[in-house]
């Protein structure tokens, strides 16, 4: 089913990765076709290589790559509103249950084993945990609906799973469960599972420490799937939330700088400037005789400069005012930025010896490139509670003291 | 039997005193253990019991406590404000309570003498009830739990301890990286594990015996990995299934200064020296066969979890990894990675590189006062995730060419530092 093998063979289960958002099962059959739009795949093309391996579409220029399945691509694969379970709930609880080569496990309810099977798009825990206790573990799991169970049975056994995997239609709940002292790890995902604790007990060994785990969405649920594990006298009730915070990262230029911006904008009004006053002359020009500075829109002048000198009216004189101006903005350019304050941040080797800020330099030099992170926009905020208790064995009747601090105060 | 569910000879054992704090203590043999300054007892007390239990200590011998539950509280109409703490005195004076201990009063004597004692005690709610209780039972009882050394309860151990020693490693982040290279029973795995063995000891434990783990270190001599010490695990468990190098002695062009030299028999002049020479024997042959072991490469899936520079990492080790193998690298920063990532992003043979962060919550759960935990931890790190994949669709072999020369600087690499070019991508034939 999901093969160890280094080649892709007919039958395999694989994964196509087409984007990062688009995964898509498939199993091995000769003679079918994959369509996407990255391109047409042959069955029979994939028959022979590598698990890993890019491979061209037959018509145009699409590529996929084809993978081996693990449950967190398969999780991937999935359609995002059926995925209860995400990958840091199955990787915590399988870690916090001690889940491992050679566990006894026991599992109940809607997100169990099936899905993959099925293709109902659940089940990624249980089959993470089949995969995690290896040939020696074994797995045994409630369904409580019967079609279900008979077709994912049909399932197990067609892919020579049956000796690792029981499966049972039962309500747990109402009825408990089939093994009694056996499980090392016990996992409800269930509307009620205090209904299902005392169930529960029994399955779980007694000769040593075993684990629970409720996976509950409300807060509510928690409360009352405390109370009935204290009150079955389980220990070290414990209650987590995890998720994971994906990052997006773009490489980018240098964040530009205040020198920078500074400067184009002293450029800019100055550059207005030089525009207005080559429209203020070009307007006197064109009246020079009459006695209105306002006037002499379009109008040919007979230039004053034809011949000899005229004295400076009351506008040359604002223009020759405003021109000193521009030149000294100009010349202010050139000075050290510094000297309005000092270098805090800006590092000292950045200023030139003639006063100017390295970054001023005309841009043909290579821009540097940095590298920026931040936690995408849109994250998983809340999956599920998982409430964890052990269930310590029976004490030995020699040797247990008195609790003298228990008396009433 | 994997699933060693007693306390052996020899154990490393996690205990948990009565404050919260958790410490290690060995149990040898008719030894005498210390439990910090709780008090001590003899270990063979220890020896066979399950893990989970609490215990006294009365006179060297352990006496084994019921199991307490969440108390059930009833809230009382009594509120706060009628207390004034302010004028709350000790009634029993340091002195006294030297006394008492001494006299070998039991603890629950002296907590009883000083709730007698304490002035505005019946008027506080009974919840500040219960919490002064649990404090003062704290302070004089002489009681801890031990605990079973899951990868989980080691984890947290050493991550409250130091976790530093571990680079932030968290038991969730951990956790994760395990489910991201698809640890199982019977896989191969290459791992560089400078957290002091912590991510060794995790794949060990979900291998449970079964499969090959090699790890690269950069130390001569076989690595310490204390952590691997406190899992317990049965010798062969780790031996049968745990190879190392370093290195140096992973890369394909390494001679050994200390290969042995044959020396004809009627030369060897003392059975010493035979024994000395049979020993580097035996020592070069297994490195010799480690270093195959690598170089045969197909390996599932490589851990990361080092102070060198990742990409460096890769290029040395990406060779050995099969098609769709996925590469896990940890760090309790955030900046390495992220330049990781555009780097893998940018490399042929790298496919869909993620960075993600683990966040965890944990809530005190008891009746009418759940909520998160006042304390919590601010990082487990971060984790980067790539998949190795075959950028040639007509590559049909791995099997890596040992060459006797250095290549030429013709591959692209994702580590413009490293001396000698990875030459080692699988190419068509």
């Amino acid at each position: 089913m999901w093969s160890k093998g280094r080649e892709i063979a007919a039958g395999d289960t694989v994964i196509l990765w087409l984007t990062r958002d688009a995964l898509q099962p498939l199993v091995i059959e000769p003679g079918k076709e994959f369509n996407s739009k990255f391109g047409s795949y042959r069955h029979a093309d994939l028959v022979g290589i590598p698990f890993g391996s890019k491979v061209g579409s037959r018509t145009g220029n699409g590529f996929i790559h084809v993978l081996r399945p693990t449950p967190e691509l398969w999780t991937m694969a999935l359609p995002h509103r059926t995925q209860i379970l995400y990958l840091a709930d199955i990787a915590f609880i399988t870690s916090y249950l001690n889940i491992k080569n050679g566990s006894q496990v026991v599992e109940a309810g809607k997100h169990i084993l099936t899905g993959p099977f099925l293709g109902t798009g659940s089940g990624s825990f249980s089959h993470s945990v089949m995969r995690s206790i290896g040939t020696s573990g074994h797995l045994w799991s409630y369904e409580f609906h019967e079609t279900r169970a008979n077709k994912a049975r049909f399932e197990f056994h067609r892919h020579g799973i049956s000796d690792r995997v029981t499966l049972t239609h039962r309500n747990v709940c109402k009825d408990g469960f089939t093994v009694t002292d056996t499980a090392d790890a016990l996992f409800l995902d269930l509307p009620a599972p205090w209904d299902a604790i005392e169930h529960a007990k029994k399955a779980l060994r007694k000769d040593r420490i075993a684990r629970i785990c409720c996976f509950s969405p409300c807060i509510e649920q928690v409360l009352r799937t405390v109370s009935a594990l204290n009150d079955s006298g389980f220990t070290d009730i414990t209650m987590y939330e995890t998720l994971l915070r994906p990052y997006d990262i773009q490489q980018t230029s240098s964040l530009p700088t205040i020198g920078e911006i500074s400067d184009k904008l002293k450029q800019s009004e100055i550059r207005r400037e030089e525009k207005r006053l080559k429209q203020i002359a070009s307007g006197h020009r064109g009246g020079s005789d009459s006695t209105s500075p306002a006037k002499g829109n379009g109008q040919k002048n007979v230039s004053a400069s034809a011949g000899g000198k005229r004295a400076k009216t009351e506008e040359e004189d604002i223009i020759d005012v405003e021109s000193q101006v521009i030149e000294d903005s100009q010349n202010f350019l050139t000075k050290d930025v510094s000297m309005d304050g000092g270098l805090l941040l800006v590092k000292a080797e950045e200023v030139l010896d003639d006063g100017n800020l390295k970054m001023e330099k005309p841009p043909l030099a290579q821009p540097m490139k940095i590298n920026l992170s931040k936690v995408m926009p849109e994250v998983r905020g809340h999956t599920s509670y998982l409430t964890f208790a052990c269930l310590l064995p029976p004490l030995p009747t020699i040797g247990v003291v008195e609790d003298e601090s228990l008396e009433q105060v | 039997m994997l699933n060693l569910p007693k306390i052996q000879p020899g154990h490393n054992v996690l205990v948990r005193q009565p404050n919260g704090d958790v410490r290690s203590i060995k149990v040898d043999r008719d030894s005498i253990v210390t439990v910090g300054r709780l008090g001590s007892f003899y270990a063979n007390e220890l020896i066979g019991q399950p893990y989970g239990f609490s215990y006294e200590m009365v006179n060297k011998q352990l006496k084994i406590l019921p199991v307490r539950t969440l108390e059930e509280v009833e809230d009382t109409d009594a509120t706060n404000e009628l207390i004034n703490d302010g004028e709350f005195v000790q009634p029993l004076t340091l002195d006294e309570i030297q006394t008492l201990k001494q006299s070998g009063v039991h603890a629950s004597e002296i907590i009883k003498r000083q709730i007698e004692q304490h002035a505005n005690y019946s008027l506080k709610t009974e919840y500040s009830k219960d919490k002064y209780k649990k404090r003062k039972e704290a302070k004089y009882s002489k009681s801890f739990i031990t605990i079973e050394p899951t990868m989980h309860n080691v984890c947290d151990y050493w991550f409250n301890k130091d976790q530093n020693r571990i680079r932030d490693i968290r038991p969730d982040t951990l956790s994760q990286m395990l489910a991201m290279a698809n640890v199982l029973p019977g896989g191969r795995y290459l791992a560089v594990d400078d957290a002091s063995g912590l991510v060794a000891a995790a794949i060990l434990e979900r291998m449970g015996g079964s499969g090959t783990l090699l790890t690269v270190c950069d130390t001569d001599s076989p690595p310490a990995y204390p952590v691997v010490a406190n899992m317990n695990f049965p010798t062969e468990m780790v031996q049968s299934v745990l190879k190392s190098l370093n290195w140096a002695t992973s890369e394909q062009h390494y001679v050994s200064v200390h290969a042995p030299v044959e020396i004809p028999a009627d030369e060897i002049r003392s059975d010493r020296q035979k024994t000395r020479l049979r020993k580097r024997k035996v020592a070069h042959e297994l490195l010799e066969n480690t270093r195959e072991e690598l170089f045969a490469g197909e390996f599932e899936a490589l851990m990361v979890a080092s102070q060198y520079e990742p990409s460096g990492i890769i290029d040395r080790l990406v060779p050995y990894l099969a098609g769709s193998a996925s590469i896990v690298v940890h760090s309790p920063h955030s900046q390495p990675l992220v330049d990781l990532q555009n780097k893998l992003r940018n490399a042929p043979g790298f496919l869909g590189p993620s960075l993600t962060e683990g966040w965890l919550r944990k809530y005190q759960v008891l009746p009418g006062r759940t909520h998160p935990t006042m304390n919590s931890s601010g990082s487990g790190g971060y984790i980067l995730h790539v998949i190795k994949v075959y950028d040639d669709p007509t590559a049909s072999s791995v099997i890596i060419s040992r060459s006797k020369k250095p290549k030429t600087d013709t591959e692209q690499t994702l580590d413009s530092s490293e001396a000698t070019p990875p030459s080692l991508r699988p190419s068509s034939p």
